[in-house]
């Protein structure tokens, strides 16, 4: 007994040793070749390439940013980029933490980053983000969405260079629509009627389903009411606050209004962010909805909505006499102003936001290119055939205020127009927040 | 040997002894400082010298995304006291602290004196108990938020089909009852808590106490009230002020249910806090922010103390 498994054990050990040895013949052998390999590249690539690194909030679709920054690596042999993966833009106090702290040490790392909209002037008045006006013409800018454009320029120069474009949307149900023979809405006056009567049919239960809780996503959607209006926050100086003026107010009333006098909007909406006001849609019991483009995958499958193939989208509802706005989102990219290796991160960040580059975004990642000839080729079109549809949406995608005290700001916005939709007294609110914003921006 | 000589040389050598004996007492009272220098310095390092940074920062209009630190004296604390958002925020912590304190104490002081009666299946009942307590609070406010849900919520429909309430009503997204829902869901997760401390407490009165007031005909209420009452009173105050302090430090189920609002109703001074802090980056006013706390928690728990020393004082005669 005890001698054959004595046996075993050695005839065991032995095989192992033998599949050892011939793995380590082949390890040695590779280890004796890569140098040889290597030697062959660098005398080919001559010189030794530029260093440089790439901090990015995490995305991920079919690849990931990881993924893509590999991409430019393999395809040219004079910059080499290490990537630095910061959290998700979910959990984006973080990502601005995590950038600020780097950015704020001014040794030059990381060279190229990405950046929510909302922090291009910040960073831009801390002076931690290149200009890029002598790098980029004027007739490449042109290339991009003229929205997207402006949110990445500060006191009229360029500081940031846009990577992809989210914004708010009108999600409405194709068939209570046709079937009611109402048209998609262009003003909210067609919206609040459409909305109305067929809640009045028992067609749906919430005829506008938004976000009014006190959180960023109500100043995206105070900005799409407002802009709607012809009016703004702030005035183009950044420092004119203009929240208390007539388009604002009436704006805001009518956001009170869905709510208290039309009704169309449950007095829920006031705790509701995306999610939230996702839910119902999905579930069937809502004519419309404000949201990102997220939402439109989500209703197309089967396992978690039951208006598949009844969805339809559209730029949002104006006011009478205005002009349809959509909220931008999105990350844009930037250099860093203490970069030690200027061109290269020059060279690397305008390849991100090349063409090419953009069109993988889109079909690997999902993430909608900023410029509008991207949109019309025939790969996105296979690929995303429901991004292809938004370009006339993201046309008319405006800007949060731009400002390098944004945080605050919004915090202020947040506080007022929460207050304004939950008791009516919409005058006094914005009043109140006009002042302290005056304070904010004049520090 | 003359005498002369003898005392000279026991002079001598009791001055030798005796400053041996002074060294020794030298060397005695110090080791324990010097052994007590590492855990002195951490508490210095982590504890003492973060509240005088907090404090001297709380001086500064430092904002790390404008790159500005300069010393501007009280001016931070100039802006706190007209500052109707700090007030706001004030007043809902010590709304939510008082009154979840107090419903946790008698909801816990009530389970302890059920928990603390022999009946079969005493310990099954005391282990579950704690769950509640157990859970992280993210997933408690997760919960809530399904429970009070303004459409599809069970507390609604529960509600409604009971003829209570004639039509949903929108619990965390109404300014009247935001705060209230954040209560409701703090006191489930933590009365368990209290009841535990409190049982504790109650298996330190005497039997023979209750046995005595028993013989001499005193009802279940009168043993409460004369007996157990008043010695629970020292565990019932340490109790309450560890729960006042915790509950002042309300965070996380306001930042995933409501995040402050709406319209504020629900801001607390954490999470404004945190806000001003992590959101805005404004290191100077959030110092000044976090000092207003540190001194409103100092003065309830210097309440509390002077209240259980009293009381001490008076049990000691």
């Amino acid at each position: 007994m005890t001698d054959r498994s004595e046996h075993n054990v050695s005839g065991r050990s032995a095989g192992t040793r033998g599949f050892g040895r011939r793995s380590f013949l082949m390890a040695a052998g590779a280890a004796l070749a890569t140098p040889a390999i290597l030697k062959t590249i660098s005398v080919a690539r001559a010189a030794s390439p530029a260093e440089i690194t790439f901090s990015s909030a995490k995305f991920f679709g079919k690849r990931t940013v990881a993924e893509v920054v590999d991409l430019f690596n393999q395809s040219q042999g004079e910059i080499r980029v290490t990537y630095d993966e910061l959290p998700p833009p979910s959990a984006s106090t973080e990502v601005h933490q995590g950038l600020v702290q780097r950015l704020a040490k001014k040794d030059g790392s990381p060279d190229v980053f990405t950046q929510d909209v909302v922090w291009i002037a910040e960073f831009a008045a801390a002076g931690w983000a290149l200009a890029l006006d002598d790098v980029i013409s004027a007739a490449e800018a042109a290339e991009y969405f003229p929205g997207v454009l402006a949110a990445c320029k500060f006191d009229g120069k360029l500081t940031a260079l846009p990577w992809f474009v989210d914004s708010g949307m009108l999600y409405y149900r194709k068939d209570l629509l046709s079937a009611a023979g109402i048209a998609v809405p262009e003003t909210w006056d067609q919206l609040v009627a459409g909305a109305e009567q067929l809640m009045k049919a028992g067609k749906a239960k919430i005829g506008y389903s938004w976000q009014a809780k006190q959180a960023e996503v109500l100043i995206c959607d105070l900005v799409e009411f407002i802009a709607s209006n012809g009016g703004s926050i702030l005035g183009p100086d950044g420092k004119t606050v203009t929240i208390a003026d007539k388009p604002a107010v009436e704006a805001v009333q009518f956001m009170y209004d869905t709510i208290a006098k039309y009704k169309i909007s449950p007095a829920d909406v006031r705790s509701w962010d995306e999610e939230p006001s996702r839910m119902p849609f999905t579930g069937g019991d809502v004519a419309f909805l404000r949201n990102w483009s997220y939402v439109y995958p989500i209703s197309q499958d089967a396992k978690t909505s039951s208006v598949v193939g009844k969805v339809g989208v559209a730029p949002l509802p104006h006011f009478a006499g205005g002009k349809s706005a959509a909220c931008l989102g999105g990350y844009q990219y930037g250099v860093n102003a203490s970069t030690k290796n200027r061109d290269a991160a020059v060279t690397f960040v305008k390849w991100l936001s090349s063409p090419k580059t953009q069109l993988t975004f889109a079909t690997e990642l999902g993430l909608a290119p900023s410029r509008p000839a991207v949109f019309d080729s025939a790969e996105l079109g296979k690929a995303q055939p429901f991004m292809q549809t938004l370009k006339p949406v993201f046309v008319g995608a405006t800007p949060r205020p731009v400002t390098p005290r944004y945080s605050q700001v919004s915090l202020a916005l947040q506080s007022a127009v929460s207050k304004a939709v939950n008791d009516g007294n919409v005058a006094a609110a914005l009043a109140e927040a006009k002042k302290k914003i005056e304070s904010i921006v004049s520090a | 040997m003359t005498t002369a000589q003898a005392a000279v040389r026991s002079t001598y050598r009791d001055a030798k002894r005796q400053r041996a004996i002074r060294q020794a007492g030298r060397a005695g009272r110090l080791a324990p400082l010097i052994f007590l220098a590492p855990a002195g310095l951490a508490l210095l390092a982590v504890s003492v010298f973060p509240v005088f940074d907090g404090l001297w920062l709380s001086l500064h209009n430092t904002l790390l995304s404008a790159q500005r630190s300069d010393f501007i004296g009280f001016a931070n604390y100039g802006q706190l006291v007209g500052d109707d958002q700090f007030w706001s925020a004030w007043r809902h912590t010590l709304i939510f602290t008082a009154t979840s304190t107090v419903a946790e104490t008698l909801i816990g002081l009530a389970m302890a004196l059920v928990l603390h009666e022999t009946f079969a299946g005493r310990g099954m009942v005391r282990a579950a108990m704690l769950v509640p307590w157990a859970i992280p609070t993210v997933v408690t406010s997760k919960m809530f938020g399904w429970l009070f849900d303004g459409q599809h919520g069970i507390v609604n429909w529960l509600l409604v089909q009971m003829h209570i309430l004639s039509a949903p009503a929108n619990w965390y997204g109404s300014t009247e009852t935001a705060l209230w829902t954040i209560v409701m869901a703090d006191v489930w997760k933590t009365a368990p808590f209290m009841a535990l401390l409190l049982l504790a407490g109650l298996q330190t009165v005497p039997n023979a106490l209750i046995e005595a007031s028993r013989m001499d005909g005193a009802g279940a209420l009168q043993t409460f009230f004369y007996i157990r009452l008043p010695l629970l009173l020292p565990t019932l105050m340490i109790a309450g002020m560890f729960r006042a302090l915790d509950a002042f430090r309300i965070f996380d189920l306001v930042y995933v249910l409501t995040g402050g609002g709406p319209a504020d109703s629900t801001e607390v001074l954490s999470t404004l806090t945190y806000k001003t802090l992590f959101s805005a980056l404004d290191f100077g006013y959030g110092s000044a922010l976090s000092v207003a706390m540190f001194a409103t928690e100092a003065l309830i728990a210097f309440g509390f103390g002077l209240f259980i020393m009293r009381g001490m004082r008076r049990a000691n005669g």
